[in-house]
């Protein structure tokens, strides 16, 4: 079957594409701009939003602060749902949908109101209003982010048999979740890392609400330099998506050497 | 005792009796097959032996040990399954050596015993290799070598063979016997491919819905089945149904036959005489000398390779015939024959 040169469709693609990206190319220049309002094109190109932004006080604490929460929100979460996930498939499969459906509760929960409620609830010290609060709601808001691409996973390989041969030769549970199920669901492990780190990383409203001035991420600054100057808010938009972008490329880079034999096996079926 | 033992094994899915009061001795060292259709419990059985199900009622007991409450991981059984389960993300090696690595084996001890198993199995240059780079067949001796690295004290296999094209089947099945052979190692095999069980194991167990049918020697299977579901589901057999006349006589329609009729049937019992195709002779004439002689006309002439087999209408019953090589041509479509066959070669049973 001869397939036409889908001229249209790559049309359609390209516009979609430049029209998602656009918002961002203006952002990246605009940062670098010195200045850019009635003409197409910049006036003049600088550097002087970047040096400002570093030069903030609160720049490097806030990026800093930004990190350990996405990595621990990655971390807790990988802990939590992995085995959660393998024990409902392999020993409980009638729990599955509703563990499914508790894995979507999130989505229906605004983060304000999540914020509002965990204050609420977990008031006392050392709990109260401190990061490990911040974590656990970043945990549980970035949930569904973290099981979908892992069940998916899940279900793409022979659970059970994989299991099974497993126990014949001995291995415990732990043993098979490290060595065999773990890294054959290894592009689901990655995908919702990736995932879970990016929408951590921007999330506003949990962390002003639940930890506001006393521990500041990126998105509190950035937010604060949205009201005061645009230019520099443009650089720390870069600055967060840059971040968004390697942290991606060293996860798929990472993952990238140990899927090949998984993934082809997985083709070969 | 013997080294394997399931005493009134039973297991239920639900209302379903997957297996119904199971009872089977295993000597240590022998090969045994479980034969059946699909369905039979064949596969339920052996996965309570592996730990894998949990028998509802009834024992299991390895080696003297009560073994049936313990987990699959802890009882010494290894097991290749149907559904290549070799672990896709390690290397030959890896898998090989994995029931070595988990249990805390020290790696010199580790790295001679693959090198040991992968010469067993005639694939020493494959250590490097994935499973996704391997052939079925390859796959499956590599699973092989991997239950047999830790040494288990009874090995079971679900079907191995199932997923494998023709040629590499009969090749893998005879690797599979030379090496338990070889090893002495006590054996469970579950198949519904009945040469396979016939070939290679030291005993059969044919099961049907849950309950054994007939255990025994290969042979004793063939030729002295002992319930009609034995005799049709091993091997070929023509069943003529009649009546008993006497200790050594049958009527089949307007025929009487010669068949050696077991004490416990007595006269009035409906009874079925099982011939198999091989033991009847085709011929063009009416024969003189011949114990049983049936009439009819070929309605099928089957081309089957090493022989032909030929479908005879006799009165309405199908009767299927063996013909020799140098028979092969002799015969056409719609001719008449007769077809002879030693009262020897007739198994009675009741009609059920």
């Amino acid at each position: 079957m001869k397939q036409r040169a889908p001229f249209f469709q790559i049309l359609l693609v390209g516009l979609f594409i430049a029209y998602m990206i656009l918002p961002v190319i203006a952002t990246y220049i605009f940062s670098v701009a010195t200045k850019w309002d009635i003409t197409l094109m910049p006036e003049g190109y600088t550097l002087e939003w970047y040096q400002t932004a570093f030069d903030h006080p609160y720049f490097s604490i806030t990026l800093t602060n930004s990190f350990i929460v996405s990595i621990a929100a990655v971390l807790v979460g990988l802990l939590f749902i992995v085995p959660t996930t393998y024990w409902v498939h392999t020993r409980v499969p009638c729990a599955k949908t509703l563990l499914d459906l508790l894995m979507i509760l999130p989505f229906g929960i605004p983060s304000v109101v999540l914020a509002l409620a965990l204050i609420r609830v977990y008031s006392f010290p050392p709990v109260g209003r401190s990061p490990f609060l911040l974590i656990s709601a970043c945990v549980i808001f970035s949930m569904p982010f973290m099981y979908r691409p892992i069940s998916n996973s899940l279900m793409a390989i022979d659970v059970h048999t994989l299991t099974e041969s497993a126990l014949s030769l001995g291995a415990n549970t732990l043993q098979i979740l490290i060595r065999v199920i773990a890294p054959n669901i290894l592009p689901g492990i990655l995908s919702g890392s990736l995932l879970v780190f990016a929408t951590v990383f921007a999330e506003f409203t949990l962390a002003n609400l639940i930890t506001g001035a006393s521990f500041k991420t990126f998105p509190i600054l950035l937010v604060e330099f949205t009201r005061r100057d645009g230019r520099i808010a443009a650089a720390l938009s870069v600055i967060s998506f840059t971040v968004a972008w390697i942290v991606s490329l060293a996860i798929l880079w990472v993952g990238g050497r140990g899927r090949k034999p998984t993934e082809e096996a997985l083709g070969a079926r | 005792m013997a080294y394997l033992e399931l005493q009134n094994v039973s297991k239920l899915f639900g209302t379903v009796a997957a297996v119904k009061d199971f009872n089977l001795a295993v000597e240590k060292g022998a090969f045994i097959s479980l034969l059946g259709p699909s369905g039979c419990g064949k596969t339920t059985t052996l996965r309570m032996i592996a730990g894998f199900e949990m028998p509802d009622a009834g024992t299991i007991t390895l080696d003297g040990a009560d073994i049936t409450g313990v987990p699959p991981n802890k009882r010494g059984t290894g097991m290749v399954f149907q559904a290549y389960a070799l672990f896709p993300n390690m290397s030959v090696r890896d898998n090989v050596a994995f029931g070595l690595e988990v249990t805390g084996h020290p790696k010199k001890e580790i790295d001679e015993r693959v090198r040991e198993m992968l010469s067993l199995i005639r694939l020493k240059d494959t250590a490097k290799r994935f499973p996704h780079q391997l052939s079925g067949g390859q796959q499956q001796r590599i699973a092989l070598a991997r239950a047999l690295a830790i040494r288990p004290r009874v090995l079971l296999l679900d079907e191995p063979l199932s997923a494998l094209d023709a040629v590499v089947r009969v090749a893998l099945r005879g690797e599979i016997r030379r090496i338990q052979l070889e090893l002495g190692i006590t054996t469970v095999y579950v198949t519904h491919d009945q040469e396979e069980a016939l070939s290679i194991s030291d005993r059969v167990v044919v099961m049907n819905q849950g309950l054994i049918e007939q255990a025994g020697s290969p042979e004793e299977i063939y030729r002295q089945p002992k319930t009609r579901f034995v005799a049709a589901f091993i091997g070929t057999a023509n069943q003529l149904n009649g009546v008993l006349v006497d200790r050594a006589q049958v009527r089949f329609g307007e025929t009487i036959l010669r068949a050696p009729v077991p004490l416990a049937l007595n006269e009035l019992s409906k009874i079925v005489v099982l011939v198999r195709p091989e033991s009847i002779a085709v011929h063009a004439t009416a024969p003189t000398d011949a114990q049983n002689i049936l009439e009819g006309t070929i309605q099928t002439i089957t081309f089957l390779g090493p022989i032909t087999r030929v479908g005879v209408d006799v009165d309405g019953t199908r009767v299927v015939a063996d013909l020799a090589v140098s028979n092969r041509a002799a015969f056409t479509h719609t001719q008449h024959v007769w077809l002879s066959f030693p009262a020897d070669a007739c198994q009675v049973m009741e009609s059920t």
